[in-house]
């Protein structure tokens, strides 16, 4: 039993909060409820099997059955009662106790149970390191089992992957919350902070980057040749560099490069949303600290003086190279590692401090002694000790007595020892955070698949709600077609009931939605859910159906293609545009890289149905916590789907008021309502429990209320205008079997 | 715990820290099915599902907004699950232990109409103060309108939700008070043919 479909009662039952608010009256259920009040199993039943089971209890031992999914275990009773505190030692199991089986049916993975009530049997829980930590911790939780019994073998595994686990997900989470925190710029201001941040977004911020990237790199050359020798001065005869001799076109450059780099600074400024921690941020300092230079000279005179400060300021010019971190991605890293290594970068600096100011004072006064030595103070000896802890050993101090040779030794020696030690640790860091951004880069990749199969899931639901209102439509109007074949799913008849009154509470309707709805798998799979939701509800989306229907309109840009589409209902012109534009700008961007799949027939008119198997009402269980982690649970195609390819494109029906459109009332011929009988009733056995187990279809099909017939609207070529004048009418024929007739009324 | 349901608390020893997760179970089958007018096989039924969403045995806000999410594809489900949730949370903690929620569910599919229309009367009065004002409608009718979405036609925007609010209350609000109480409310209602076959036609069967 999907627990989606278990919900839908309550979602149903919560709807009656629309009720007063609606605008339209809301149409009669879809198959009569019984009315006799309280649940049929009258409380006179709950007692006696409320005392056979304590009677069972009493019973000393006895051998109980639990189903899991299919695979049978048996155990004693007083095994699974020694931890009373989780499902299966307390009664809690009763609420999964199958009386027409005599056994306990649990819809759980049964290899991960063999593990659980191994844990009855033996009082250790292991883990098994094949299975996955989260599907693991589901089903610990299910079964009301806490963690922390696991077994001493077992649990360093457990804790270390689930460490793993939980730090991958809050990675993820954080980015994915990035991402979706830019779902739609609202202002200009933000447009452009995304442009700024992310150069892929679109082509102007392209250009954008790449103009700036070359401009710093022009910047940076310009700097550096500026320094190279070009040929003598013509009136001293020295050498001079080539800024000197076109000091004119440096000038230029230089000018050009900094009004560019200005430009930069002031757009980000307007469009960063936090203008205060823009300027604090580091790539903010270093973009000032490039440009300033320039503007300090040129407001200074540029003789005498102050010279020696201009050509510090000149130094500050090199800068600009740092402003590539924003192009590079690496760089970012690296700077990243740097600062999250900052305490291992802090100690290795503090240690080789110590030892540079020990190993100086011992040289000192060990080369005291030496003429004419080059260690003429501690701080001189640094350089030494620094070069030799190093290893790099210019050569331009060495010690000269026998006691400086052997600090300089032990000095040498133990610097490599210092340095080596925190470099392993960075290393690691380093390439974590590597990792781990381009990990980032292949989730964002895979999100967006994922969004657009959740879309599509979205879409499917809510197209297959408008087709199956188009089809009920169709079918009033040919009440001879052959296509009586639709056999109905309770379930999804009530829930289109219930997204029928919300449209009549609101006035409104759902309309089909356009080129977004492709599938992002290969050709011949079908629909795949993405969400909790789709496990039960995606089994009437037909796939083919939708191949068709978004064939079409990716292929040729919108509102031209749906004009096309439309057939037999005349479509509102003005709504299909706005739906169009509508639909289409949304979801452009996040579909440029899917392949169409091809489609499998032309589309024929009406309605090809298919003819369904066996009955597999059961959806795959639905994933639990995260909405948007997929699986590619594709459906299992039970027999009662709709499988009808009647997609006519986003047709609306337009200028909806007050008209109720239609009842859901559908013809039958009599072959088919005898397979929907059966069918029906084993559907309804499993959804109405204790009630009436042999519903006719008469009960399925609305008993036409005759005061909520309504006059037609005034939409003329609206086919289903005739739908609105009949009603069903059912006749009693020899047998239980009733056929319907379609009369007219006015 | 508390007289409905047994609570299991426990703390599991993270590498943080404490944290301590409640699980809950409810009693038993048998009295369940005696205090409300479900059937076992329907309790049964309602628990596996419960259970599968919310395997601790409480639902909190979130997980009822995800599962009325699961119903309507587009819709921001967020304002209306949030006033069904205070409905639902009987004892205002917070969260919805299974008793609760097959209470209230006893009362919406199996209970008589005054009861049904004294449930919508209290998931109207989000401020409890036995009286609606225009502002309750308008929260709800917001409510109501974001489980369409934006896949609807035509399209809605401020102005017609304050439209249709306006349109309601006054209906409801023959006396011209600018405010209705629950008596009020359940005469109209109960004197509103519409209203009620619409109310009998969500019933479900479980």
């Amino acid at each position: 039993m999907a627990s989606v479909a278990a919900w839908l009662p309550f979602a149903r039952a919560a709807a009656i909060g629309w009720v007063p608010l609606a605008k339209n009256p809301l149409p009669p259920p879809p198959f009569r409820i019984p009315t006799s009040g309280g649940s049929p199993s009258s409380p006179s039943t709950s007692t006696t099997s409320a005392s056979a089971t304590t009677v069972g209890e009493r019973r000393c031992d006895e051998k109980l059955i639990i189903n899991i999914s299919g695979r049978r275990f048996e155990c004693w009773r007083s095994t699974l009662e020694k931890y009373p505190d989780s499902l299966l030692g307390s009664n809690e199991k009763e609420f999964f106790y199958d009386e027409d089986t005599h056994e306990y049916f649990f819809d759980r993975d049964p290899d991960v149970f063999r593990v659980i009530l191994n844990f009855y049997r033996t009082g250790k829980l292991h883990y098994p390191k094949h299975e996955c930590i989260a599907a693991y911790d589901e089903e610990l939780a299910f079964f009301g089992i806490l963690p922390d019994i696991i077994g001493d073998c077992c649990y360093e595994d457990y804790r270390d992957r689930k460490r793993e686990n939980t730090e991958r997900l809050i990675d993820d989470r954080l980015h994915e919350d990035e991402d979706k925190t830019q779902p739609k710029p609202q202002s200009k201001r933000e447009t452009m902070w995304r442009a700024f941040e992310n150069p892929q977004v679109s082509t102007m911020a392209s250009v954008f980057y790449y103009v700036t990237g070359f401009f710093i790199a022009v910047s940076v050359i310009a700097n550096v040749l500026d320094t190279v020798a070009c040929g003598p001065d013509p009136e001293t005869g020295y050498p001079r560099s080539c800024g000197e001799r076109f000091s004119r076109q440096f000038f230029c450059l230089d000018t050009a490069c900094v009004m560019i780099f200005t430009v930069e600074y002031f757009l980000r400024l307007y469009a960063a949303p936090d203008r205060l921690k823009f300027v604090r941020s580091v790539m903010s300092v270093i973009d000032v600290v490039a440009i300033m230079p320039y503007y300090i000279g040129l407001f200074m005179n540029q003789k005498g003086e102050v010279s020696g400060a201009f050509v510090t300021l000149r130094v500050f010019r090199v800068f600009r190279i740092f402003k590539f971190s924003r192009h590079s991605q690496g760089l970012r890293v690296l700077g990243y590692t740097l600062k999250s290594c900052a305490s291992e970068l802090g100690f290795l600096l503090f240690s080789l401090t110590m030892a540079i100011i020990i190993f100086a004072t011992v040289m000192y006064y060990a080369e005291k002694s030496v003429v004419h030595t080059k260690f003429t103070s501690i701080p001189a000896a640094f350089w030494y000790t620094i070069v030799t802890m190093t290893t790099l050993g210019y050569g331009d101090m060495v010690p000269k007595t026998w006691a400086g040779k052997l600090v300089g030794g032990v000095c040498s020696l133990s610097g490599v020892l210092v340095i080596a030690l925190p470099v392993p640790v960075i290393v690691s860091n380093f390439s974590r955070i590597y990792h781990q951004s381009q990990r980032a880069d292949k989730m964002k990749a895979q999100r967006k698949a994922r969004q657009i199969r959740i879309r599509l899931a979205r879409n499917a639901t809510s197209n297959a709600f408008v087709a199956a209102k188009r089809r009920r439509e169709q079918h009033s109007d040919d009440p001879n077609s052959s296509a009586e074949k639709n056999f109905v799913n309770p379930f999804e008849l009530q829930h289109h009931h219930l997204l029928r009154c919300l449209e009549l509470t609101t006035d409104r309707e759902f309309i089909e939605m356009g080129p977004d709805a492709l599938m992002s798998s290969g050709a011949g799979t079908s629909l795949i859910p993405g969400s909790n939701a789709m496990a039960g509800l995606g089994r009437f989306a037909s796939p083919t159906s939708h191949f068709l229907l978004n064939r079409r309109k990716w292929w040729c840009c919108g509102p031209r293609r749906r004009r096309k589409n439309s057939y037999k209902l005349s479509a509102d012109r003005a709504n299909n545009i706005n739906n169009a534009n509508i639909s289409g700008d949304e979801f452009d961007e996040e579909l440029v890289d899917l392949r169409v799949p091809s489609s499998l027939t032309p589309r024929t008119s009406l309605t090809l149905s298919h003819n369904v198997t066996a009955i597999n009402v059961i959806p795959p269980p639905p994933e639990q916590q995260q909405l948007l982690q997929t699986s590619t649970t594709s459906i299992t195609i039970p027999s009662l789907l709709q499988h009808d390819v009647v997609l006519h494109s986003n047709v609306l029906s337009p200028l909806l008021s007050a008209s109720n459109r239609f009842d859901l009332n559908y013809p039958f011929d009599k072959g088919s309502r005898n397979q929907l009988n059966r069918k029906a009733n084993s559907l309804t056995t499993v959804y109405e429990h204790g009630s009436t187990n042999e519903t006719t279809v008469d009960e399925l099909l609305l008993k036409p209320d005759v005061g909520r017939v309504r006059s037609p609207s005034s939409i003329t070529d609206y086919a289903s205008h005739r739908l609105t004048n009949t009603s069903l009418i059912v006749d009693k024929q020899s047998d239980e079997q009733e056929t319907v007739k379609l009369t007219n009324e006015k | 715990m508390d007289d409905y349901s047994s609570s299991v608390c426990y703390t599991d020893f993270d590498d943080e820290g404490l944290e301590t997760i409640k699980r809950y179970k409810p009693r038993s089958l048998e009295e369940l099915a005696n205090r409300t007018k479900f059937s076992k096989k329907e309790i049964q039924l309602i628990y596996q599902g419960f259970k599968q969403e919310c395997p601790s045995g409480i639902v909190n806000e979130q997980t009822f907004k995800h599962i009325y999410g699961q119903f309507f594809p587009f819709a921001d489900t967020s304002s209306y699950a949030h006033l069904i949730f205070g409905t639902f949370d009987l004892r205002s903690s917070g969260c919805v232990t299974f008793e609760d929620f097959l209470v209230c569910l006893s009362t919406l599919c199996r209970g008589s109409l005054e009861d049904r229309l004294r449930w919508i009367f209290q998931l109207y009065d989000t401020k409890k103060s036995g009286k609606l004002t225009q502002d309750d409608f308008h929260l709800i009718v917001c409510a109501v309108y974001s489980l369409l979405g934006n896949v609807s036609s035509p399209r809605y925007d401020l102005e017609t939700i304050r439209e249709h609010t306006v349109t309601v209350f006054q209906r409801f609000d023959k006396l011209h008070q600018g405010y209705i109480t629950i008596q009020d409310f359940m005469s109209f209602c109960l004197n509103e043919p519409t209203i009620v076959q619409s109310i009998d036609g969500l019933r479900t069967t479980v």
